[in-house]
């Protein structure tokens, strides 16, 4: 494990660089083509939104960007840092210091308390204090006084509020919301997103999110379409941004 | 309704990964309990077998009293389907060429030995010969020493009585040489038929008549029970379990068996549990759905019960199928130990445990937690409802407990295990109790950081239902098997503490007082130290506190000790083996009083101060019981029922001594120049015996690591069973560790560590509970010495910590090796 490995980030940089993303999957009889040919910048602060169908590749190219998996070809340079060059731990580390997640299921461990769940970032990137930041960030999402609670004991927006405390909490330079808003109804959705918002002006943090919702998407300075593996940019919503 | 079932298909519960672990359960408790039961019968068969050899039949009736038994005793057992054998036994002077000898002779009936072979040679320098069957009429074999004795040689003939009987061959060994001090004169053994024809046996003379009985063991438990009724106190039935060294170690082995089997009961159950309240916990929503398609409790009770006892049947049917070859495995290795054809015998009724077992399992266990399924709300396919608490599963939990022990006192028949075994459990859980408490009260304040020590301490604390529910299986199935180790290194040991590679192996009886010392330096010469010599005065019982000791005494005390001389002697020491229960021993210059062997003066009913009446030829000794004493009659060194100080009551009363030594198969030469030297002392030669024991001890130990090494496994299933249950959690939480900037080596570590602690404090647990179970079961099972064992048990500890690291290590490994992105999806 290489720990000089420097996740300094430069401010000029862009923030996220897609060059030339494909991604393909063998299956039994063939391979399949997920992600083709994508090219990509985000700077710093910005929010995007890709929107596509369910199985066009808006989660697959987000768990790349994330650097949860590595491509089949091209590179994506998170924060400066390319991340196929790095090791399966070098990428843990750049998750732990600089990304946070949104999932869809929400993904909050049951055994654990809210509290404990919003923690679990804090201590794995060895965070002095992290009770006290999580009971902040619990607050601040209108949980204060539901830090007890198992998941189980919560509804689905109450989730999912957790899931963004856990989210912010280690301050992350860039949070990947996963349809953030896909199992929750209307109006809770409505509150969730405006909460992931204002949490990300609050904090600058550059926001990527997959979504099919066209509104929400609308909430984000750019936004992109994904159709078979393959991205671009409409261009009244690209002068719409300018 | 039709629909419901369809949609509870075995099919689909075998794709079930819950269903295959209680099935996996089941088919290892049918598995192991009925594997233990057959191979418990074999072994128990095949041991009886070569036991009865050291009777030379399967039981014995002794008749004392010089009296023939009625005929119709043995035409009875002949109806019975027994066989019969006849032998006479007396001491008389036989006469060689120049000189003649007191002889004990053993004459035989044709059907001599029903068990066993008596070793002979043919020639003086010939090969030794197992053969089937005594000499025939007009033939003796001697012992080698009383060729010597009587300056004979194979060929020439023996003045028995009146008859003039030739010497065909030298008796090396005969199955039933058991180890008799009566039996001090050189063997003679002849046929039975030519006994009249001696004219040594008169109206009055002593003689014992034996006969010999074999057959299967029901016959002969219900010819005993026509029999017993008719016997005269002087008439004894002696089956090869009657208190030799040999009985008692074939007795806990036995109980070893059943101890590994009432274990592998419990261990099931414990398995069966924990799978199957997991499945319920998976059933929940199909449940909740199945409501909601109109299906009402009771039908959700049916169809759950059906379900449960198609596995059971399943689960059985299995479980037998892996009992049968296993148990064929074991007698071939059985066979091979003991270098003969062992007969492979399938007892049905062997069975019988197993399948009580799977029925007991299912029921007790797995239906509760199955059962209430029929509670769960429809609601909950909307919504998701709060959990069980635990605490609804109380009752059934103590029903459950009942049930079990139940089961495995009616598989073991001792209370004694059951209540050792539940105390260690009750125990177990107390302290369990503490510490769910003290990780409750002590984690709480721990934080989690990029420290693989503190992120297990908070994981044991954040999964505390689970560390705990696994601590409490874990340290159960440890506890059981600990206990299981520890009772056969106790039984090992305590076989090796009797029996050391340099027992003594030879008696020298009848040395005069004033030959004492050359002997002994005769035998240090030749650099063989002899043990203890004991002086030995020969008298009987005859008064109790002034009464007549057959008065004083109950008469439905049948004591041997009573019926004959008794073997007395005089020691300012007690031995070493020997122990005071009550009472003090001698102290130096004390010359009167008699220490007692203490089941002689249970049996009599013996107090201190109690005055005893020996009569000794002509005279007689009166002396007050000054100590009571346990004595090792296994020890193979001269014990003594009575003990005198010296200058006591025995003094100037004609002795002989006795003592026992070690004597290597090297140095048998010097037994043929001892016996020219002194030809009156006699040579008790009981290595063949010992080497006998040892042989057997050894295969009994290689059974009993075979059904340690079986149940050993079965806990090994256990705890993977019980890991596995929660495989997906934590496979679903290291990914989002993962995801959430957690390194492998990080999460490696932790987890380990986490096992590790799991581990090993459910072995610490395990293990102390196991001592205490072992510690209670030391009164009640087995009369060996335990100590306490902590060079074999901490490792059982280090050991669990090591195996579940790695099981937590295994569970991880999907974690580690596919990209987070994907395992989230997959675990969705």
């Amino acid at each position: 494990m290489n720990q000089m490995t420097d996740f300094s980030s430069d401010q000029s940089q862009p923030m996220l660089r897609v060059d030339n993303l494909s991604h393909r999957v063998s299956l039994e009889t063939d391979t399949l083509t997920i992600l083709q040919g994508v090219n990509l910048e985000i700077n710093r602060g910005e929010s995007v939104a890709i929107v596509g169908r369910s199985g066009s590749g808006k989660t697959t190219l987000l768990g790349l960007l994330a650097g949860l998996d590595t491509p089949s070809e091209g590179t994506v340079e998170l924060d400066g840092a390319v991340i196929s060059h790095l090791s399966e731990d070098e990428r843990a580390r750049l998750r732990a210091r600089r990304v946070g997640f949104v999932f869809q299921s929400f993904q909050l461990l049951p055994a654990m308390t809210a509290l404990e769940n919003v923690m679990l970032p804090l201590e794995l990137a060895g965070i002095d204090a992290p009770e006290k930041r999580a009971r902040d960030l619990l607050e601040r999402v209108g949980l204060g006084e539901r830090l007890n609670h198992t998941p189980r004991q919560l509804s689905g927006g109450e989730q999912q509020r957790v899931a963004i405390a856990r989210a912010f909490a280690s301050e992350p330079s860039v949070l990947f919301a996963d349809e953030p808003t896909g199992n929750l109804d209307n109006r809770t959705g409505q509150a969730v997103s405006d909460l992931l918002m204002a949490l990300n002006r609050e904090q600058g943090t550059t926001l990527v999110m997959v979504t099919h919702d066209e509104q929400l998407a609308a909430r984000c300075g750019r936004q992109f379409t994904i159709e078979s593996g393959v991205l671009t940019e409409p261009a009244a919503v690209r002068e719409m941004a300018d | 309704m039709a629909a419901a079932s369809k949609l509870m298909s075995v099919r689909r519960d075998w794709r079930e990964r819950d269903v295959r672990v209680v099935l996996a359960a089941l088919i290892i408790a049918v598995a192991t309990v009925a594997t233990i039961a057959l191979f418990a019968g074999q072994l128990q068969r095949t041991l009886v077998s070569s036991a009865s050899s050291f009777l030379a039949a399967d039981r014995q009736l002794e008749a004392e009293n010089g009296r023939e038994i009625p005929g119709e005793w043995l035409t009875e057992a002949h109806a019975r389907g027994l066989e019969t054998g006849r032998m006479v036994e007396f001491s008389t002077m036989v006469f060689g060429a120049d000189n003649f000898q007191l002889v004990s002779v053993k004459a035989v009936s044709n059907e001599y030995p029903l068990r066993g072979e008596i070793e002979v040679q043919r020639q003086s320098e010939g090969p030794r010969t197992l053969v089937g069957a005594g000499p025939g009429r007009g033939e003796v074999w001697i012992n080698p020493r009383l060729l010597r004795l009587l300056d004979l040689t194979i060929g020439e003939s023996l003045e028995v009585g009146n008859r003039n009987l030739k010497v065909t061959g030298l008796l090396i060994r005969e199955p039933d040489g058991g180890f008799r001090l009566s039996a001090l004169a050189p063997r003679v053994m002849m046929h039975a038929d030519d006994v009249p024809s001696t004219g040594v046996i008169q109206e009055g003379s002593r003689v014992e008549y034996v006969y010999l009985f074999a057959g299967s063991e029901t016959a002969l438990d219900d010819y005993y029970r026509w029999l017993q009724p008719q016997l005269e106190p002087s008439q004894e039935w002696e089956g090869v379990r009657d208190g030799d060294t040999f009985s008692r170690s074939l007795e806990r082995a036995e109980r070893f068996l059943l101890l590994g089997g009432s274990l592998a009961v419990l261990l099931a159950a414990v398995a069966v549990a924990v799978a199957s309240r997991q499945y319920a916990l998976s059933q929940r929503d199909t449940v909740a759905l199945l409501k909601t398609l109109g299906v009402r409790s009771n039908g959700i009770g049916r169809l759950y019960l059906r379900r449960l006892a198609l596995w059971g049947i399943a689960g059985a049917v299995a479980g037998l199928f892996v009992a049968v070859p296993l148990f064929w495995g074991l007698t071939r290795m059985l066979s091979e130990l003991l270098e003969r054809p062992v007969e492979l015998y399938l007892d049905p009724m062997a069975l019988a445990p197993a399948l009580l077992t799977a029925v007991v399992s299912l029921f007790a266990f797995a239906y509760p937690p199955i059962r209430r399924l029929r509670n769960v709300p429809a609601m909950r396919v909307l919504r998701s409802q709060p959990g069980e608490t635990g605490r609804e599963a109380i009752p059934d939990i103590l029903v459950a407990i009942v049930a079990v022990f139940g089961l495995v006192w009616l598989y073991a028949g001792e209370l004694g295990l059951v209540l050792a075994l539940l105390g260690g459990l009750l125990l177990l859980l107390g302290v369990l109790a503490l510490f769910g408490w003290l990780l409750v009260s002590g984690l709480r304040r721990v934080r989690g950081g990029g420290n693989a020590w503190r992120l297990a301490l908070v994981g044991l604390y954040r999964h505390r239902r689970a560390s705990m529910s696994q601590i409490a299986v874990f340290a159960m199935t440890l506890m059981l098997a600990a206990t299981l180790v520890l009772v056969r290194t106790s039984l090992l040991d305590d076989w090796q503490a009797q029996l050391p590679d340099d027992a003594p192996n030879h008696f020298l009886i009848n040395i005069s007082p004033d030959s004492v010392e050359s002997v002994a330096s005769f035998w240090s010469e030749r650099g063989h130290d002899l043990d203890q010599l004991y002086p030995m005065v020969r008298g009987r019982l005859t008064e109790l506190n002034g009464l007549p000791v057959k008065e004083a005494v109950s008469k439905d005390e049948r004591i041997n000790a009573l019926n004959r001389e008794l073997n007395l002697t005089w020691m300012s020491s007690l031995p070493a083996d020997n122990e005071i229960v009550e009472g003090a021993w001698f102290t130096p210059g004390q010359d009167r009083g008699v220490s007692v062997e203490a089941e002689l003066a249970g049996r009599l009913g013996l107090a201190i101060g109690d005055r005893l009446t020996f009569t000794i030829g002509s005279q007689k000794v009166t002396e007050s019981v000054t100590s009571i004493r346990t004595v090792q009659w296994d020890s193979m060194k001269p014990n003594f029922y009575m003990a005198f100080p010296p200058g006591g009551g025995l003094t100037d009363m004609p002795a002989t001594w006795i003592t026992s030594f070690y004597l290597p198969e090297e140095g048998k030469p010097g037994l043929n120049e001892f016996s020219r030297q002194f030809p009156t002392i006699s040579v008790l030669e009981i290595d063949h015996i010992i080497a006998r024991i040892q042989q057997i001890v050894q295969q009994v130990t290689q059974a009993i690591e075979a059904i340690l090494a079986l149940i050993l496994a079965a806990a090994l299933v256990v705890m993977a069973a019980v890991v596995s249950a929660t495989l997906r959690d934590r496979q679903r939480e290291g990914a989002l560790l993962r995801t959430l900037g957690g390194q492998q080596s990080l999460l490696v570590r932790s987890t380990m560590l986490e096992f590790v602690l799991l581990g090993g404090f459910a072995g610490l647990l395990g293990v102390t509970a196991a001592e205490a179970a072992v510690w209670a079961l030391q009164f009640g099972m087995f009369d060996g010495n335990f100590g306490w064992h902590w060079q074999v048990v901490l490792p059982i500890p280090v050991i669990s910590a090591v195996v579940l690291a790695l099981f937590g290590r295994w569970q991880l490994g999907p974690v580690l090796s596919v990209s987070p992105m994907l395992l989230l999806r997959r675990l969705e």
